[in-house]
C-alpha cells in the first residue's frame, strides 16, 4: 500500500513549484489590471486557472520520475484549459462592447485574451521549471531544494516577463496635447480636422470649455503603419475614454499627410497629464505589429 | 475621412430642418421646414435632445440630426 503512495520529496516538490507558480499568475495579473474586464471575481477567476496550470505543471516531473509516462499527457489538458481562457476572455470582453464609453474593437480584444492565455503558460512553465531544478538539484537538505527551486523559477518569470512585455504607444511616438478650436461648429484640433458633429450650440460651447485633446506624432514614418490601424486608434481611444470617463462626444481622427492622429473627447475627469498618459500606456496591438523595430522584444535591454 | 473595413460606423439620419421650401424632399428622414433661424435651432435642439442624437450645421445653412 505504501508504494502507491506519493513520496515525500515529491509531495513538497509539488507544493513548491505549484505555491511558485502561482505566484508567476499573482504578480502578472497586476500588470493586466488596466485591462481587466471585472474586479475582484475576474481576478479571482484568473488566479484560480493560474493555480490550476501551476499544479499542473508541477506534477509533471514527479509523474515522470514514478514511470507514469502517461500521466503526461494530461498537459494536453492545459493546452485545452488555456485555450478556453482565451476563449472566455474574449467572450466577456464582446458582452462588454456595448457598455463601454467607446469599443474595445475586436484587434484589442484579441489581443488582451492572448495575453490572458500566455500568463497562464507563465504558471505551468515556473511550476515546472522549479520542480525540475529541484528534481535536478536532488539534495539531502530539504531546505536548499526548495530555496534553490524557487529562486530558479523567479528567474524563469523575470525572463519570461520581459519576453512577453510588448511595446506602447509612447515607445513610437510622441503624445503632445492639443488644441481645441471650434470653428463655424467643425471641430480642429491643432488645425486638423476632426468632426462637424458639433452642430448645436450647446455641443460647441460644451468642447470648447471641457474638451480635450491628445495629438500622437509618430516617431520614424514607418510606426504610421501599427498608429494608423484602425484597430490599434480604437484601443488608444478607449483608454483615453475608460481613464477619463465620457461625459458626451469621443473622436479619433487620423491626419494623412504626416500620419498625425488626434484623440479628443468630453471627459468626466478633466485631466490632461492622465489623457496623456493613457494614449502613451496603450499597449501596441500585436495583430498590428508589422515591423521588426516594434516586434523586438525587451527580453535584452531597457524594460 | 478613409474607411477601413472594420470601420462600419451606423449612421442615421433622423431628420433635416431646413428654411427653405424646396429643399423639403421626401426621403427616409423627417424632414422639416423653419420660419427663421431661431426657430430652426429650437426644432433642431429638440429633436437631437429627444432622440439622443448629434447636429450637423450644413455650410448651406440647413442642420442635420443624426445618429452614430
Amino acid at each position: 500500500m505504501k508504494d502507491g503512495l506519493i513520496s515525500t520529496e515529491h509531495i513538497i516538490m509539488i507544493v513548491t513549484a505549484t505555491i511558485i507558480g502561482t505566484l508567476a499568475r499573482v504578480l502578472t495579473i497586476k500588470e493586466d489590471f488596466r485591462q481587466y474586464p471585472s474586479y475582484p471575481n475576474g481576478y479571482m477567476l484568473h488566479l484560480v486557472t493560474g493555480f490550476v496550470a501551476a499544479a499542473l505543471g508541477a506534477f509533471a516531473i514527479p509523474a515522470l520520475m514514478t514511470k507514469n509516462f502517461t500521466a503526461v499527457t494530461f498537459l494536453t489538458v492545459a493546452i485545452q484549459q488555456f485555450r478556453d481562457v482565451r476563449k472566455s476572455e474574449r467572450e466577456s470582453l464582446k458582452d462588454l462592447e456595448n457598455t463601454e464609453y467607446a469599443f474595445r474593437g475586436d484587434a484589442y480584444i484579441d489581443g488582451i485574451a492572448k495575453t490572458f492565455e500566455s500568463r497562464n503558460y507563465f504558471s505551468l512553465i515556473v511550476a515546472f521549471v522549479t520542480a525540475l531544478t529541484m528534481q535536478m538539484i536532488d539534495s539531502n537538505i530539504l531546505w536548499v531544494n526548495i530555496v534553490i527551486g524557487s529562486i530558479v523559477g523567479i528567474i524563469v518569470l523575470y525572463i519570461l516577463k520581459r519576453f512577453s512585455k510588448g511595446k506602447t504607444i509612447g515607445d513610437i511616438a510622441e503624445v503632445k496635447i492639443g488644441t481645441i478650436e471650434i470653428k463655424e461648429s467643425e471641430l480642429f484640433v491643432d488645425g486638423i480636422y476632426v468632426s462637424n458633429l458639433l452642430g448645436s450650440d450647446n455641443a460647441s460651447k460644451m468642447f470648447q470649455t471641457e474638451g480635450l485633446a491628445v495629438v500622437i506624432y509618430p516617431h520614424e514614418d514607418h510606426y504610421r503603419v501599427a498608429l494608423d490601424n484602425y484597430g490599434q486608434r480604437q484601443a488608444a481611444l478607449f483608454e483615453a475614454t475608460r481613464t477619463l470617463g465620457v461625459k458626451r462626444y469621443h473622436f479619433t481622427r487620423k491626419e494623412y499627410e504626416k500620419g498625425i492622429i488626434v484623440i479628443t473627447l468630453v471627459p468626466i475627469i478633466k485631466d490632461i497629464d492622465k489623457l496623456v498618459e493613457a494614449v502613451k500606456k496603450t499597449p501596441l496591438l500585436e495583430s498590428v505589429k508589422k515591423s521588426h523595430a516594434v516586434m523586438d522584444t525587451n527580453l535584452v535591454g531597457r524594460e | 475621412m478613409g474607411r477601413e473595413s472594420t470601420e462600419r460606423p451606423n449612421y442615421e439620419i433622423l431628420a433635416l430642418v431646413t428654411l427653405q421650401k424646396e429643399r423639403v424632399l421626401g426621403g427616409k428622414q423627417l424632414t422639416l421646414l423653419a420660419q427663421d433661424e431661431e426657430q430652426q435651432k429650437t426644432m433642431v435642439q429638440d429633436i437631437a435632445k429627444a432622440m439622443k442624437a448629434d447636429v450637423v450645421k450644413m455650410k448651406n445653412g440647413d442642420y442635420l440630426v443624426l445618429r452614430i
